[in-house]
C-alpha cells in the first residue's frame, strides 16, 4: 500500500479496496454468483457501498459517449405507448377487481361521510373523482376523494405512513402544469385540504401525488424527495 | 443534452405525465437504442431491450432522485444493465443487474460527491488509456460488450482467476488515476 499526502488512509485502505473493487464488479455486471447474495446485501443496508457503485456507475457510463445515438423504428414508440397506456382509456370501474372494488369504493364513501355532515345536500348529478395513492413497496396506501360541493380532498391515510424522520407531502396537478402542493399530511388518519379554485375547475383532469420530504415539507415548493405514487383522478 | 431538461422530465414522469415521458423518449431513445443496440448486435433484441427499458423509466422514475445518478447516467444504466440481463439470459448463475430491484434502495452520493464523480468520470477514458493496455480492453469490454469473466479470460488467454485478480489490480489502478 502507498500513503502519499494527498490520498488519507481511511479512503485507499485495503477494506476500502475490497470494497470498491466489489462495487466496481458490480457495476461491470461481473459479480460471480457466490459474491451475489453478500452484494445484495450491501446494496440494501450499506450505504458507502451503494455510493460507491453509483460512483462507478457515473463513472463507465462515459464510455457509451462514443457511441453514436441510433434513432429506434417509429413503431417501437407506439408499440411502448400501447404496452404503458393501452389499456388504461377503461374508466376506474372496469379497471378494478370486484372485491377491490367493493373494499375501494367502501373507503371511498367512508372517508366522504366522514367529513360531510348528514347536512351537505349533494345532487346525484354532481361528479366527484378520487385517487389512490399506492406504494407497495413502501406499505404505503392513500385515498382522496374529492368533494365538489366543498372544493377540497378529503385525503384517508389507509395503510403505512411517512418514513423515519420525513413527512409525506399531498400534490395536485392540473395537465400540463406544474405540481402544487396542497400539504403535508398530519398524524392523523385522515384531513380535509382545500384545493385551490383553479385547481377545483380542473378537478376532473388532475393527477395527484405524494412525496417524501423532509421535516416541514419540501423546501423547494416542487417535490425535492422520492415520488412515492401518483395517480390520475378517476370518476367514482 | 441538458441535464436540468431531462431531470424535469423524469420528475414529471415519475407525476405520471405521459407527455412529459413521451418527451423524455424523444429526447433520449436515440441514444438509449444505440447503447442496446451495442450490447446486443442485434435490432430486434435492442428494441426489446429498449422498451424493456423505458417500462422500467416509467415505473420508477418517482425513485430516481434517490440514487445520486447524474439524469442521463441513471437511464443509460438501466438500459445497458437491461440489455446485457438479455444478453446473459441463458447463463446458468448470472446475477440480475436489474437496477430497479438494486441501487434504489438506500440513499445515494451526496450532490458533493456525485458533483466529484462526474468531474473525475471525464478522465476515465484518458486513464484506461493509460492503464496496461489489455486491463483497460477488459474494462470496455465488460461494460460495453458485457463480456464476463469467463469470456475475458478466453479473450485474452489467462486462467479466470487471474482474469479476476488482473482486472481488480486495473480498477484500483483506474480508481486512483481519477483522483489524482
Amino acid at each position: 500500500m502507498t500513503d502519499t499526502p494527498d490520498t488519507p488512509q481511511d479512503e485507499m485502505g485495503p477494506h476500502n479496496e475490497d470494497m470498491q473493487f466489489i462495487a466496481a464488479e458490480y457495476a461491470l455486471g461481473l459479480t460471480p454468483p457466490e459474491d451475489a447474495g453478500m452484494v445484495q446485501e450491501s446494496l440494501r443496508s450499506d450505504p458507502a457501498f451503494i455510493a460507491a457503485v453509483a460512483q462507478w456507475q457515473e463513472r463507465f457510463a462515459v464510455l457509451v459517449d462514443d457511441i453514436k445515438p441510433v434513432r429506434p423504428p417509429r413503431r417501437a414508440r407506439k408499440r411502448l405507448k400501447h404496452r404503458l397506456f393501452g389499456a388504461e382509456r377503461r374508466p376506474l370501474l372496469q379497471r378494478a377487481g370486484t372485491w377491490q372494488l367493493i373494499s375501494f369504493a367502501a373507503l371511498a364513501v367512508a372517508a366522504w361521510i366522514s367529513l360531510n355532515d348528514l347536512t351537505v345536500d349533494v345532487g346525484p348529478d354532481i361528479p366527484s373523482f378520487a385517487a389512490q395513492l399506492e406504494n407497495a413497496d413502501e406499505g404505503l396506501t392513500i385515498l382522496a376523494v374529492y368533494d365538489p360541493s366543498r372544493g377540497g380532498i378529503v385525503v384517508s391515510r389507509t395503510a403505512g405512513g411517512a418514513r423515519d424522520g420525513r413527512v409525506l407531502e399531498i400534490w395536485a396537478m392540473a395537465e400540463g402544469a406544474e405540481p402544487v402542493s396542497l400539504g403535508v399530511l398530519p398524524d392523523t388518519l385522515q384531513v380535509w385540504v382545500q384545493i385551490p379554485d383553479e385547481l377545483a375547475l380542473q378537478a376532473a383532469s388532475l393527477t395527484l401525488a405524494v412525496s417524501d420530504e423532509p421535516p416541514g415539507g419540501s423546501p423547494t415548493g416542487a417535490p425535492s424527495g422520492d415520488i412515492l405514487a401518483a395517480s390520475a383522478v378517476s370518476g367514482l | 443534452m441538458n441535464r436540468k431538461k431531462i431531470e424535469k422530465m423524469i420528475t414529471r414522469t415519475a407525476l405520471r405525465d405521459k407527455t412529459a415521458f413521451e418527451a423524455l423518449y424523444d429526447a433520449t431513445s436515440a441514444k438509449l437504442f444505440a447503447v442496446c443496440l451495442r450490447v446486443l448486435n442485434d435490432k430486434a433484441a435492442a428494441e426489446d431491450a429498449m422498451q424493456d427499458a423505458y417500462v422500467k423509466i416509467w415505473n420508477n422514475a418517482g425513485r430516481y432522485r434517490a440514487n445520486g445518478l447524474s439524469p442521463m447516467t441513471w437511464l443509460i444504466t438501466i438500459a445497458r444493465n437491461t440489455a446485457i440481463d438479455r444478453l446473459r439470459a441463458r447463463r446458468a448463475g448470472h446475477m440480475d443487474l436489474d437496477i430497479v430491484e438494486t441501487v434504489l434502495a438506500a440513499p445515494g452520493p451526496t450532490p458533493e460527491q456525485a458533483a466529484v464523480a462526474a468531474s473525475e468520470a471525464k478522465k476515465l477514458v484518458k486513464c484506461l488509456d493509460g492503464l496496461e493496455q489489455n486491463k483497460g480492453e477488459a474494462v470496455r469490454g465488460a461494460y460495453i460488450d458485457g463480456q464476463s469473466y469467463a469470456d475475458l479470460a478466453a479473450r485474452f488467454d489467462v486462467p479466470l482467476n487471474t482474469m479476476r485478480t488482473w482486472l481488480r489490480r486495473g480498477l484500483i489502478a483506474l480508481r486512483e488515476c481519477m483522483s489524482a
